[in-house]
């Protein structure tokens, strides 16, 4: 696991500080069927590589990120606000 | 009525000193601390931050986007705290936190080190001036660190973790005694 999250706000901070939401995945619409929705809310692929994750800076900032990080090598890429993104699946 | 009376007391009131030559711990007092939030999207609120704690002795803490705690070390009256939370409108809104966080003053030469053992943050001078803010760890208790001076920090903690806070703080600094 990666141990050091660069995060956009804080700089350098260790995994404790952080809690992992899970996958980046877009939202479906209010109306999208039973199938969309059982799909985003339950099912998930097991990427082997790069792999764009939520990770919430708990005991730092408070922001939402989203951290690109390789599953195999466990190196992280690039970590940006989530608000930032624009992302609008992220709910308080 | 209640036949409570509720009374304040310092939360480290009863809290040992620590033996320490090279650093010393001190509670500091409990004046007060309000926590501003920002809206979202404001631009550059540090203009109404300025205004808004005028020549009173306070000091703005950043923490984190879009949030500051103000701080003083003289207790904050209902008239004092409706001024600056006025002054504060519409850009930001101010919560008052008097009640809820502890100040502690870590002090030495060699404070960097002591801190070190519980955060990851590079509390180095040049990376980590004088008035500097950080949010993070300290072991597993949140905490607000502040390098006040050169070899000062000021460390702000929800008063519930205060004094278990005080005694890591005590044992992180005993190998320096």
């Amino acid at each position: 696991m990666a141990s050091l999250i660069s995060c956009p706000h804080c700089g350098a901070r260790p995994k404790e500080e952080f809690t992992i939401k899970g996958a980046v995945l877009s939202r479906p619409a209010a109306d999208a069927g039973h199938q969309a929705w059982t799909d985003y809310v339950y099912l998930r692929d097991n990427p082997r590589g790069t792999h764009r994750e939520y990770w919430h800076h708990t005991s730092g900032c408070r922001r939402w990120l989203v951290v690109t990080r390789d599953t195999v090598s466990h190196e992280v890429g690039f970590c940006q606000d989530a608000a930032a993104a624009k992302l609008a699946e992220v709910r308080p | 009525m209640s036949d409570f009376r509720i009374t304040l007391r310092p939360a480290l009131g009863s809290a040992p000193r620590p033996a320490s030559r090279g650093l010393s711990i001190t509670a500091m007092p409990e004046g007060h601390v309000v926590q501003v939030l920002g809206r979202p999207h404001t631009p550059d609120l540090f203009g109404v931050l300025e205004r808004a704690t005028g020549a009173a002795h306070r000091s703005v803490r950043a923490a984190g986007p879009g949030q500051w705690f103000i701080v003083g070390d003289a207790p904050l009256s209902r008239d004092e705290f409706a001024a600056l939370s006025t002054a504060l409108q519409p850009h930001a809104t101010a919560v008052d936190q008097s009640h809820g966080r502890v100040r502690i003053r870590v002090e030495g030469t060699i404070v960097e080190r002591m801190l070190a053992k519980g955060t990851a943050v590079d509390l180095d001078p040049g990376a980590f001036p004088v008035g500097t803010s950080a949010m993070t760890l300290l072991g597993h208790v949140s905490v607000h660190l502040t390098r006040i001076e050169i070899a000062a920090f000021e460390v702000m903690v929800l008063r519930g973790f205060a004094e278990s806070l005080w005694e890591d703080l005590v044992r992180m600094s005993v190998e320096f005694a």
